[in-house]
């Protein structure tokens, strides 16, 4: 399947070559005029999901197309639903156990890919990869090795203590940390809005972001915050949002990035009533070798559906039966 | 060397931490299941406990001796079912169920519920599609 499948791109491209190229990120179709709050804001409010099966990265099985025609985003769809799914029991016990449930409860949305058909959700650079990593310092190659110790006593099944589960594990923050990217469930977003304010509520898992549009400058550097300190301003219909000023906790951005030196600036344009462009760029000089940029679509959910309240804190059990069994193993002389 | 190797070993571990950390995020289900403990055995529903982040089935299992044994089974979170128009009346007690899944590392009665039937060969909860959830009534 796999190999017909790079066959039949490989070939494609080829022809193609560089014919077809990614949309630019961000920008409306010119005929959609948003909608306009009381105030005069563009009106960005609703419950919005960001589920896809689309990879952040471009696949290696996919050549270099960054777009697909009709048949092939058959093919590469169905590929991706045949990985994802849960409703399969091969490849032996480890994969299995890591799948835990079946189909009816994960996000159905989450085994379609974007309706523009990309192979990647990364726009820029235009090969859909996450640029190179910058090497780290001494320092952060130390924090980063302390962390990476603890995960891997979490992925032996022998934490030692708490401290070894990660932040999302903990219920700490999840991705309601941006960037904002799909997941098995809870992809609900719900956009509020007052006279300078603009607040989203993720449905994974409890903090909302307040975001102030009236051009208040950011806090200062020694006030660092688990979401970060977001600042947005309104760029014609697109709402721009930059966020700095993140908690210095090893491992709680994404890829491990920086906190005194990460920046995200996010893009909300509402490009038809059911669907908002979510477009954000990260940048850190310390973890990346340039800024890159992913463009995710988010579409109106039906309006009989619902934000449900995902209480990860209080009866995670997960956590005491982490350790129990941990203990339990090292007293039997497992570790 | 010995260092040299640990060096290697340690970013290699980095890198896979790196990259996987956004699909791991969620839970990392093998750090608390059993992939070497799978199970398989029917049990009659005892209760329900609808909470997040996760549901929880209690069962009582029957054994050959006659003795019950009472089997905790971890289900995912109920945003999912409360979404597709189930409740946790949707599973009532007295319900027989087969549970096949994993237990728990530290050997106590409790369990994934990798899948989960009834008995009349119907999986629980219905399947992936034609659930009657919102967003897909419209298809």
């Amino acid at each position: 399947m796999r190999n017909r499948l790079l066959a039949f791109i490989g070939v494609l491209a080829a022809v193609v070559a560089m014919g077809l190229v990614v949309p630019a990120a961000g920008q409306a179709p010119k005929k959609y005029n948003a909608p306009k709050t009381p105030w005069g804001d563009p009106d960005l409010q609703g419950v919005w999901n960001d589920a896809t099966s689309t990879p952040l990265q471009r696949p290696g099985n996919v050549g270099e197309k960054g777009v697909l025609s009709d048949e092939e985003a058959e093919e590469f769809q169905k590929s991706l639903e045949h990985d994802l799914t849960r409703d399969r029991r091969d490849g032996g016990g480890a994969a299995d156990v890591n799948r835990a449930y079946n189909e009816h409860w994960m996000d159905a949305r989450r085994l379609k890919i974007t309706a523009d058909r990309r192979t990647s959700l990364i726009v820029d650079p235009v090969d859909g990869r996450i640029p190179p990593l910058v090497a780290p310092s001494p320092e952060r190659r130390r924090a980063q090795a302390a962390r990476a110790d603890g995960a891997a006593r979490f992925a032996a099944g022998l934490p030692a203590d708490f401290t070894d589960m990660s932040w999302p594990v903990r219920c700490v923050v999840r991705t309601d940390v941006p960037p904002y990217l799909p997941t098995i469930y809870n992809n609900n977003f719900q956009i509020f809005q007052s006279p300078g304010y603009v607040t989203i509520a993720p449905e994974m898992i409890h903090s909302a972001r307040i975001i102030p549009v009236d051009g208040r400058p950011h806090l200062d550097k020694s006030l660092r915050q688990w979401l970060g300190d977001t600042r947005g301003h309104w760029e014609g219909s697109t709402l721009v949002v930059e966020t700095t000023n993140f908690k210095s906790e090893e491992g709680v951005l994404f890829q491990g990035a920086n906190p005194a030196t990460f920046t995200i600036t996010e893009r909300f344009t509402r490009v038809a009533a059911d669907a908002i462009n979510y477009e954000f760029t990260l940048a850190d000089p310390m973890t990346w070798t340039k800024p890159w940029t992913a463009l995710i679509p988010w579409n109106k959910v039906d309006p009989d559906e619902q934000m449900f309240e995902y209480a990860c804190h209080e009866d995670n059990f997960d956590m005491v039966h982490f350790l129990t069994g941990a203990r339990l193993r090292e007293k039997n002389g497992e570790r | 060397m010995r260092t040299l190797q640990s060096l290697v070993v340690a970013g290699a571990a980095l890198l896979v931490l790196a990259i996987a950390a956004p699909a791991l995020s969620h839970h990392a289900f093998s750090a608390e299941f059993d992939a070497n403990k799978p199970i398989k055995f029917k049990g009659t529903v005892t209760k329900m406990l609808w909470v997040n982040p996760h549901a929880w089935i209690y069962v009582d299992v029957k054994k050959p001796d006659g003795t019950v044994e009472e089997w905790m089974i971890e289900t995912g979170t109920p945003n999912t079912l409360l979404r597709r128009g189930l409740t946790k009346e949707s599973l009532p007690n007295g319900t027989e169920i087969t549970v096949d899944g994993y237990q728990s590392k530290d050997g106590s009665r409790r369990a994934n519920g990798r899948d989960l039937t009834l008995p009349n060969g119907q999986t629980l909860f219905l399947g992936s599609s034609g659930t009657g959830a919102p967003d897909e009534k419209k298809k």
